[in-house]
């Protein structure tokens, strides 16, 4: 989807990916994890909605924010990129936690932008119908009705009573903990569980 | 797929558009975005919009503006594909980025290509062209769901439940109508199969009532009645025989039919439409869906009306008989259908649960299987197979608990449908009692009832049948009645090449909103040889592709000779062309039948002469079966070299005109690229040569060179001129050097 051609900053030319000292430079530094810590680094939320940052003497209008375990531990080893295509690590937050309030605040913002994931609180109806199955449920983003093939990808297990569900369109639902649903919406759920 | 949705007035009038504003895409976002604090909320949205004008770009959020730039002020508008969800950033020409709606994957596609869209308006707007000159972005993919029922389409344009049904039925009926004799002949015979089963009961009650009932029966009444249903039972079946044969013979005939359209349709339509979708879904619709065609027609179309007829025919006899108990057992009738619809769910639920396990249990030990060397080189053998040990244990429970469920309840269904022939015996024989009815008219009823009650239970299937028979029909009529996109012409000029291209102004992406090649120009004299050279993802076999007309371009025109290449017939261009690819795919056959694929009818000797011109001859003289060996899937094995060089017989043996070398000597051991490159040479003498390498040795005899960056021509001239001018391909030749340098 995304348009490859144009990216914010201005590509590194062709050439320099086959300048041999730069590659073994580079590859020198994926070697080490560079923190980002209250200290050495500067977050700033801009107008746009988007973060930038000022780290080790380079100021990033932009910045992405990559999480290294979303599904696990969504707090730790955040990764922080440049904004363009090749998204070059500038470093890593080793733990949120460990960060002023006001930066875990942005950094979540950033997160709650890239990161789409509805978790299904209530399971209200799902009705298979000629391959298909249509699901309606109660999310924190709200009521969603969403429609699932019927073979055995639609629902994936992520481990214990933790489910993840994939819609027709890509859209991924997370069903926390599939005991917390009463008996009759698990029965709902049959078909897939 | 719609870029163009439709405004409610109230909504129009928020929007305050100026004298002769239009309102070029207008498509719905479905997550909340704060375009005040610019900030992401957690909550989906209803109503909210991204609406574009020849002037602006707007967000729409119920009846209220939330965020409007003019498309003068922005540098770029972006689509930025997130984590399972996209948003859309704008780039104004001065200061920061900013992000101004949000959305889930549902709408991502139309998103991207409205946004692709309102990207041409600021381009043409930057460049100072009118934006009345801008052509209007769309989007030729299937919306995913019906807008009418929001029910899923199974990669089709038309619902099956709104308006393809009859549609789809009319054209079914169309290719029926080849075979009308054989479905004239099936239905002469349903109806005489269901007359031999309604005269079947009738002679039983004749001779009940006036040869067993009153004992004036002879031994001559009972041998002709004997003789009489051996008839009629023999007679039914050779025509119930006749009649699935002639059922399974339409079937297949039919699927075949459908199969072999299909097959050709998907040859004629362009690569275009096959790369739109998933690489097992048109296998799937020719093998799959053909089947269950196949499948319908011989269980269950032939069944449906015989029984259909039966039934009608018991239910008007068993009125006549007595219509009383006829609306008692009717009354039973719907019971039996409640309840088998019940079990008929439940048992679809377990065993589709089963399913799932086998399937889970399956792709398991597949994984395993295939990770073997990773496994035991890990010493993870243990763990493995007691995480499999589970698995079908897992399985193993529930497939015990279904076959129990199954063994218990069926029995248990059977004697209810069995139910009511009790109820009729028990409501005639106190009328045989009383004398209001004979044992035969009885024994007649029970029969009738036999037949009515019988097929309840399939009867409940035939909807289901009947939906998949035309969801089936639905996904192969599409394929069927979608129109090449590439298609000659009627004043398309088959022509004898010279081979001299131009390129002008050649812009192409296989999606329209994401764009690979843009302003492509430059001339191509017959007989040269062009070298392309670049980063990989930078164009380069797409411009081959363009080349060979897998696709037609965007924008610009290719000029084959001072022809447009879409007015050149697609035969005559594609025999003129010989191509070696990367990957070489040979065919399942013979070395022989694989080199002469480009040209059926050539001779032994060219084929030879062409094997020689390839350095192919002498290893293939080595293999045990020669030309005759039998090569492909399952055939015998030959190198990544050999492949090649067969490769280079089958460009070769046309003479083409035009010569495609894509990567064609990578990945191959030094001796074999040295013979491969020998072939080649002679092969490029005379011809138009259009060649992809990444080692640039490779390229060294290339009359020029043309150096595809970040989608456009970067550098184009002679090895010498591009190393004086000290650009991208110095730097490309000086890095290989070192490189090689290093390896020694």
């Amino acid at each position: 989807m995304e348009d490859q051609r144009e990216n914010g900053m201005p590509n590194l030319l062709d050439l320099q990916e086959f300048d041999e000292e730069a590659l073994k430079k580079e590859s020198e530094e994926v070697l080490q994890m560079r923190l980002l810590t209250a200290d050495n680094a500067v977050f700033t939320r801009t107008q746009g909605g988007f973060l930038s940052l000022q780290f080790d003497g380079k100021n990033y209008d932009r910045v992405g924010v990559y999480l290294t375990f979303p599904l696990t531990n969504p707090q730790e080893f955040i990764s922080i990129r440049e904004a363009d295509e090749k998204a070059k690590e500038i470093g890593v937050i080793r733990s949120l936690g460990d960060m002023p309030r006001e930066v875990q605040d942005m950094v979540q913002e950033q997160v709650r932008l890239r990161y789409f994931m509805p978790v299904i609180r209530k399971v209200m109806e799902v009705k298979d119908e000629y391959g298909y199955a249509y699901w309606h449920v109660q999310t924190d983003f709200g009521s969603c009705r969403f429609t699932t093939h019927m073979g055995g990808d639609a629902v994936v297990s992520l481990g214990e009573a933790r489910y993840q569900i994939t819609d027709i369109d890509g859209n991924r639902y997370e069903l926390p903990d599939l005991y917390a649903l009463t008996v009759m919406e698990r029965k709902k759920l049959d078909l897939f569980i | 797929m719609k870029l163009l949705y439709t405004l409610k007035e109230s909504q129009q009038q928020a929007l305050s558009l100026r004298d002769g504003e239009t309102i070029w895409y207008c498509v719905p976002v479905d997550l909340a975005f704060d375009n005040r604090a610019r900030s992401p909320q957690v909550s989906y949205t209803d109503q909210t919009w991204i609406v574009v004008t020849e002037d602006r770009l707007m967000t729409l959020r119920g009846e209220e503006k939330t965020s409007e730039h003019l498309l003068a002020d922005c540098e770029k508008i972006k689509c930025e594909h997130q984590v399972g969800c996209g948003i859309v950033t704008v780039f104004p020409r001065e200061g920061l980025p900013e992000c101004i709606a949000r959305f889930s994957m549902r709408h991502i596609i139309r998103v991207a290509y409205a946004v692709r869209g309102a990207q041409t308006l600021v381009q043409a707007v930057q460049e100072g062209k009118k934006t009345q000159m801008v052509s209007r972005v769309e989007s030729r993919e299937y919306e995913k769901y019906c807008e009418r029922c929001g029910r899923a389409l199974p990669g089709t344009s038309k619902c099956m439940y709104c308006d393809g049904k009859s549609d789809i039925l009319k054209k079914f009926m169309a290719l029926c109508g080849e075979f009308i004799g054989r479905l004239v002949a099936i239905s002469l015979l349903l109806v005489l199969l269901a007359g031999i089963n309604m005269f079947n009961p009738m002679v039983q009650r004749y001779f009940i009532d006036n040869s067993l009932a009153n004992g004036q029966g002879t031994m001559t009444d009972l041998w002709l009645f004997i003789i009489l249903t051996f008839v009629l039972t023999v007679g039914g079946m050779i025509c119930w025989i006749y009649r699935y044969w002639l059922c399974v013979k339409l079937g297949a005939s039919l699927s075949m039919s459908l199969r072999a359209k299909l097959y050709y349709k998907i040859q004629v339509l362009s690569l275009s439409f096959i790369n739109n979708r998933k690489p097992g879904e048109l296998m799937n619709r020719v093998s799959r869906d053909t089947k269950q065609i196949r499948a319908f027609m011989q269980d269950v179309f032939g069944d449906m009306l015989s029984t259909l007829v039966t039934m009608v025919v018991s239910l008007v006899m068993m009125m006549i008989i007595s219509w009383q108990m006829t609306l008692l057992s009717l009354v039973f009738v719907i019971a039996v259908i409640v309840i088998t619809r019940l079990f008929w769910h439940h048992i679809h639920t377990i065993f589709h649960k089963q399913w799932l396990r086998a399937d889970d249990l399956s792709s398991n030990l597949q994984d395993i299987l295939s990770g073997m060397r990773i496994v035991k080189s890990f010493g993870k053998e243990e763990r493995e197979s007691a995480r499999f040990t589970e698995k079908t244990r897992a399985y193993a429970a529930i497939q015990k608990k279904n076959e129990t469920f199954w063994a218990v309840f069926y029995p248990i269904l059977t004697f209810l449908l069995g139910v009511g022939t009790y109820i009729a015996v028990y409501f005639g024989g106190i009328q045989v009692l009383d004398g209001s009815m004979t044992v035969g008219q009885l024994v007649q009823f029970v029969t009738y009832s036999g037949y009515l009650f019988g097929p309840l239970s399939w009867m409940t299937h035939l909807p289901r049948e009947m939906m998949l028979m035309l969801t089936s029909l639905n996904r192969i009529y599409d394929v069927l009645d979608e129109e090449p996109l590439l298609a000659d012409k009627a004043e398309s000029k088959a022509f004898p090449i010279e081979g001299a291209f131009t390129f002008e102004d050649v812009s192409f992406g296989y999606q329209t909103y994401e764009p690979v090649l843009e302003h492509i120009s430059f001339d191509v004299k017959p007989g040269e040889m062009i070298g392309l050279v670049g980063a990989s993802g930078t164009g380069k076999s797409t411009l081959i592709n363009l080349i060979m007309r897998l696709y037609d371009v965007d924008q610009g025109k290719i000029t084959l000779d001072g022809y447009d290449l879409r007015d050149v017939q697609m035969e005559s261009l594609h025999s003129q062309i010989g191509v070696v690819l990367q990957e070489t795919f040979l065919f399942s056959g013979t070395i022989l039948a694989n080199i002469r694929f480009a040209k059926q009818d050539a001779t032994l000797e060219e084929v030879i002469m062409a094997a020689r011109a390839a350095n192919a001859h002498d290893f293939i003289c080595k293999t045990p079966d020669g030309y005759n060996t039998y090569v492909g899937e399952h055939g015998y094995n030959l190198s990544g070299g050999e492949r090649q060089r067969i490769a280079i017989a089958r460009a070769i043996l046309n003479n083409p005109r035009i010569l495609i070398l894509d990567e064609a000597t990578s990945a191959l051991d030094t001796e074999s690229e040295f013979l491969i490159q020998q072939a080649l040479n002679r092969l490029v003498k005379g011809r138009t040569t259009f060649a992809i390498a990444h080692r640039l040795s490779t390229l060294r005899d290339a009359d020029r060179l043309v150096v595809i960056d970040k989608h456009g021509v970067a550098e184009i001239g002679t090895h010498n001129e591009l190393l004086e001018k000290q650009g991208i391909y110095y730097g490309l030749v000086n890095a290989q050097l070192r490189m090689s340098s290093g390896e020694q």
